[in-house]
């Protein structure tokens, strides 16, 4: 009994298992167009939430994909605007310097300070211009502030920059309204990043904040150069001089972008280097020229806009189609005289409101 | 002594996972063409724990799904997996089924001869058949076997699988 049970078992799996072969066999010898449609149906019945759940699968790694595309995107933006405010700085000080080269009224070269693998002192700048660009010994150099020094040495390419901060600098100079004059000259060792006006009268007093410009005596720098202003008294000898204190007015550490003055003349170079206020002021002129050229922008919008809307009301009123003009009677437009003359013509009909615009 | 009613249930419930993870986990995976295949894991399981017949019907159910999942020639699928699910069933009184790594290299060797045939029924040329052969199934066939492992191990009470191997 065991034996047949076990071949009937075997019989049908046998059968089966060459059902199925056939089957197999047939769809994989039938016309492509039979598969297409069955694998279609497939799909669209029986295998449809699984295909649903594969898509889910897909989207989580499509999403992780993105998501790591967006952290890239995210890390790039923020690398980018971690430079963005040095970026800021340095294009308001390339603007503050092509503002002043427009007010220099002497020749000048623009020229970049070098960056130095060593940490100087900043009593010398490196320049990235030399002789091949007419730069020659004690041309004065200045930024958008005011005096940065004078050129020290020149060769080919490069020129390197004596500061205020050195201890040979000197620049004869006086106050702003002129009621003192003296050599500015670095403090002494120990003074942290300071000018002093040396040479001043005793009977001449300075108020505090007072702009100190450069003299133009001595031939070297053009007069009119800011270079500093006054913060108080360092010393003084009793009867015969006092020393102050003054604020440099230019950054020689933080320039980067100067103008080297070649073959200055004897010129006013004060209208170039305008106070904090005359800016202030300018800023202001200059924002009211922009509003004021807005408003008139707008104002040349509106009309050309009410002028198209009145065509357009005009093109409307032509293309659409007159009713009949009524026709004015006679005695309706004008009394009757009691008699009118038999030759008289009769009279021409009222003007019709609208005619004009034809 | 278990039921045959509940041991059938637990060959579903596992089959049903690997259906899961074949739809859900392997797209997730990267490279489709060595990651784990579970659905011919779940083939092999229910072949292997049923008779020729039953386990070439289910072959063909497989082999229909993934002809209509897969743009290949329509047919080679169902055909490949009709004939692992017969051998595999008859498979099962040659080699000791019990055994928890012969079954994993059973599962590994299935995948193979799978590849070997589909490959062949839908007309690949020498070179990429030989490509196929000799470096992705091979490599889809071990991580599948070693998964068909972490399968059989953590459902070794409901498959009787020993562990002495």
């Amino acid at each position: 009994m065991g034996s047949a049970s076990e071949r009937s078992y075997t019989r049908r799996d046998t059968l089966l298992f060459l059902a199925c072969l056939g089957l197999s066999i047939v769809a994989l010898f039938s016309p492509p167009d039979w598969g297409h449609g069955i694998a279609n149906a497939l799909r669209n019945s029986v295998l449809a939430p699984l295909i649903w759940l594969q898509a889910r699968g897909e989207e989580g790694r499509t999403g992780r994909d993105r998501f790591r595309a967006v952290t890239a995107q995210r890390d790039s933006t923020s690398y980018i605007a971690q430079g963005l405010p040095s970026l800021l700085a340095e294009n308001e000080r390339l603007r503050q310097m092509l503002a002043l080269s427009r007010r220099v009224s002497t020749p000048y070269v623009g020229a970049e300070v070098l960056h130095q693998a060593q940490a100087t002192d900043g009593r010398t700048l490196l320049l990235s211009v030399g002789q091949r660009d007419g730069i020659s010994a004690f041309d004065p150099v200045v930024a958008p502030e005011g005096l940065i020094g004078v050129v020290l040495s020149v060769a080919e390419r490069t020129s390197i920059v004596m500061t205020w901060a050195h201890p040979e600098f000197r620049v004869s100079a006086f106050t702003v309204n002129g009621n003192a004059s003296g050599v500015v000259a670095p403090s002494g060792a120990g003074v942290e990043a300071a000018l002093e006006f040396r040479g001043v009268p005793y009977r001449d007093s300075v108020p505090l904040g007072s702009l100190v410009l450069s003299s133009g005596l001595g031939g070297v720098y053009p007069k009119g150069i800011p270079v500093g202003s006054v913060t108080g008294v360092a010393r003084e000898q009793t009867g015969w001089e006092r020393v102050y204190r003054l604020l440099p007015a230019a950054n020689p550490g933080s320039s980067a972008h100067v103008l080297v003055l070649v073959a200055p003349t004897g010129a006013d170079l004060a209208p170039a280097f305008p106070t904090d206020s005359a800016l202030r002021a300018l800023r202001r002129d200059s924002i009211a020229r922009v509003r004021r050229a807005d408003s008139l922008a707008d104002a040349t919008r509106l009309a050309r806009a009410v002028r198209a809307e009145s065509l357009a009301a005009v093109r409307r009123d032509t293309t659409r189609r007159r009713p009949p003009r009524a026709r004015a009677r006679p005695d309706s437009a004008r009394p009757a005289p009691a008699k009118a003359p038999p030759a008289a013509p009769p009279p021409a009909p009222l003007p019709v409101p609208g005619d004009s615009a034809q | 002594m278990m039921s045959h009613r509940a041991s059938r249930l637990q060959l579903v419930l596992v089959l049903t996972l690997l259906l899961v993870l074949h739809f859900y986990l392997r797209p997730r995976l990267g490279s489709s063409r060595v990651s784990p295949d579970f659905l011919l894991i779940a083939l092999m399981l229910f072949a292997m724990r049923s008779g020729p017949g039953a386990g070439a019907l289910f072959g063909f159910g497989v082999g229909l799904i993934s002809d209509a999942l897969t743009p290949a020639q329509f047919g080679a699928g169902a055909l490949a997996h009709t004939l692992v699910g017969y051998v595999a069933a008859w498979g099962r009184s040659v080699f000791f089924a019990d055994n928890l790594l012969v079954n994993a290299a059973f599962v590994a060797a299935g995948l193979w001869l799978r590849d070997l045939v589909l490959l062949v029924a839908s007309g690949t040329g020498a070179g990429t058949l030989l490509t196929e052969l000799t470096l992705y199934s091979p490599l889809q066939a071990l991580t599948t076997g070693l998964f068909s492992l972490f399968v059989l191990f953590a459902f070794r009470e409901w498959f009787s699988i020993r562990l002495d191997a």
